[in-house]
């Protein structure tokens, strides 16, 4: 609840996360969609929100599973420590950071944190890089392999400093009213 | 808190920069007569034919666009000066001294006063120059941040267009790597052996990644004890009246997050 009007964060707890039933559960088949009795049987797996599997896992009825991406040895993890400026996360998770943060405590694994540092850490270089190098026609490639907040970072770079060489390029410095100047249509 | 969060809002725009730098002041020699100009901003002149006189920018503008005076270019737009300036830069790993507005002023008199400067073409290709050092320089510095836990940057001899550029990147970024090293999320775990060295074991003890190799100054430092994300700057060579408030507005960068 870091930041309750947050568009961000509110879309982050949008994402899937998988869980398992720990109890039936009536009434809510439509999260299994796997049969016509309307309901849910202990044990069984479901993709929920992380705002709903959160507050379930806090009554006991679910617990939460590790999206793919956060798990010990998934690919992953290895594509991070391998090369990680170039790992597609986007297609992953939008809200890499975001999730991670909200869902290490309730998973307890305390590996996440130093893992998500390491991978903003190594990713940070090449977005300090690209937002003030790079020209806007190669960005596109690039901004799809950044996450959510990553892509703001760049973003907010990158338009600092085409300001700046708007600015320095100049041109008129009083700008002229499109109404002024006009020339007069002649009279027929 | 929340009216920071948005880089925007700690941001001025080029124009604006621009419109503070006109309050510098600088030389003229008027080649006409007239009294004393009092305004707000203090007394100027009186204003004698070939007498030289201080002004603000923007009353040399005015000036020199009617044709009433010739602008003495400041002591550090020369070729040599800028010369020795751009060696020392690429040399050196600091940030020479320059004034604080040297983006915003050069520009100003490249577009207003460009007879009155001395070999034009070299100046401005020279100011080029160092404007580019500079900023490749700025790019290696933020890279510290990456490496090291950083709650705040101090780049010495920073000039004002310098860090407005910067400003919003390195603010969203910084705010990014305290949420992720808080130290909630960062304990001392085992298992992150196998990955790269980290910097779990520093606790929340302040560390400064600075560019230039200068440790924050006591006072600084203990304003910034707890955890700060932020940038702070401190312009040194700012002869205006300004200095106070861009200070302000510098260190207002800096927020608290107890």
């Amino acid at each position: 609840m870091a930041n309750y009007y947050d568009i961000d964060d509110i879309l982050a707890e949008e994402e899937m996360v998988p869980a398992i039933f720990q109890e039936s559960a009536y009434g809510v088949g439509l999260l299994e969609s796997s049969d016509d009795t309307n309901m849910v049987e202990a044990g069984s797996k479901a993709e929920l929100p992380f705002w709903l599997s959160c507050d379930l896992h806090g009554r006991g009825v679910i617990s939460i599973d590790l999206p793919p991406w956060f798990r010990r040895d998934s690919r992953t993890r290895k594509e991070i420590g391998a090369d990680a400026a170039h790992v597609d996360l986007r297609s992953r998770c939008q809200y890499f950071y975001e999730l991670g943060l909200k869902i290490a405590p309730l998973v307890g694994d305390k590996t996440i944190g130093p893992f998500l540092l390491v991978a903003f850490q190594t990713r940070y270089k090449e977005v300090l890089v690209k937002a003030h190098t790079a020209t806007p026609a190669v960005a596109p490639k690039y901004l799809t392999l950044l996450t959510n907040e990553e892509a703001k970072l760049y973003e907010v770079g990158q338009s600092s400093t085409a300001a700046f060489k708007k600015w320095r390029m100049g041109g008129p410095r009083l700008q002229k009213a499109s109404i002024l100047g006009r020339k007069r249509k002649p009279i027929k | 808190m929340d009216g920071q969060s948005d880089p925007q809002a700690s941001t001025f725009s080029a124009a604006e920069l621009e419109f503070v730098a006109e309050d510098e002041m600088i030389e003229i020699v008027p080649n006409m007569r007239m009294d004393p100009l009092d305004l707000i901003c203090g007394k100027f002149g009186p204003f004698m034919p070939q007498i030289v006189t201080q002004v603000p920018i923007w009353l040399a503008i005015a000036l020199k666009k009617r044709g009433k005076c010739t602008i003495r270019p400041p002591e550090w737009i020369a070729v040599e000066k800028l010369t020795q300036v751009l060696e020392a830069e690429r040399d050196s790993e600091k940030f020479q001294p320059l004034p604080f507005h040297y983006v915003e002023i050069s520009r100003l008199l490249f577009d207003i006063a460009s007879d009155d400067i001395p070999d034009i073409y070299m100046v401005r290709s020279l100011i080029e120059d160092i404007k580019d050092v500079r900023f490749h320089k700025i790019g290696a510095g933020l890279e510290i941040i990456s490496k090291e836990r950083t709650y705040a940057l101090r780049l010495k001899n920073l000039s004002a267009m310098e860090a407005n550029i910067v400003r919003p990147f390195v603010t969203r970024a910084l705010q990014t790597f305290y949420k992720l090293s808080s130290p909630e999320m960062i304990q001392d775990s085992g298992s992150v052996s196998d990955r790269q060295p980290q910097t779990t074991d520093r606790g929340p003890r302040l560390a400064v990644a600075d560019a230039i190799g200068y440790p924050l100054e006591q006072t600084e430092a203990a304003y910034c004890s707890s955890a700060y994300v932020g940038l702070i700057l401190r312009p040194t060579n700012t002869v205006s009246h300004h200095n106070k408030f861009w200070k302000a507005e510098y260190i207002s960068v800096v927020y608290l997050k107890s």
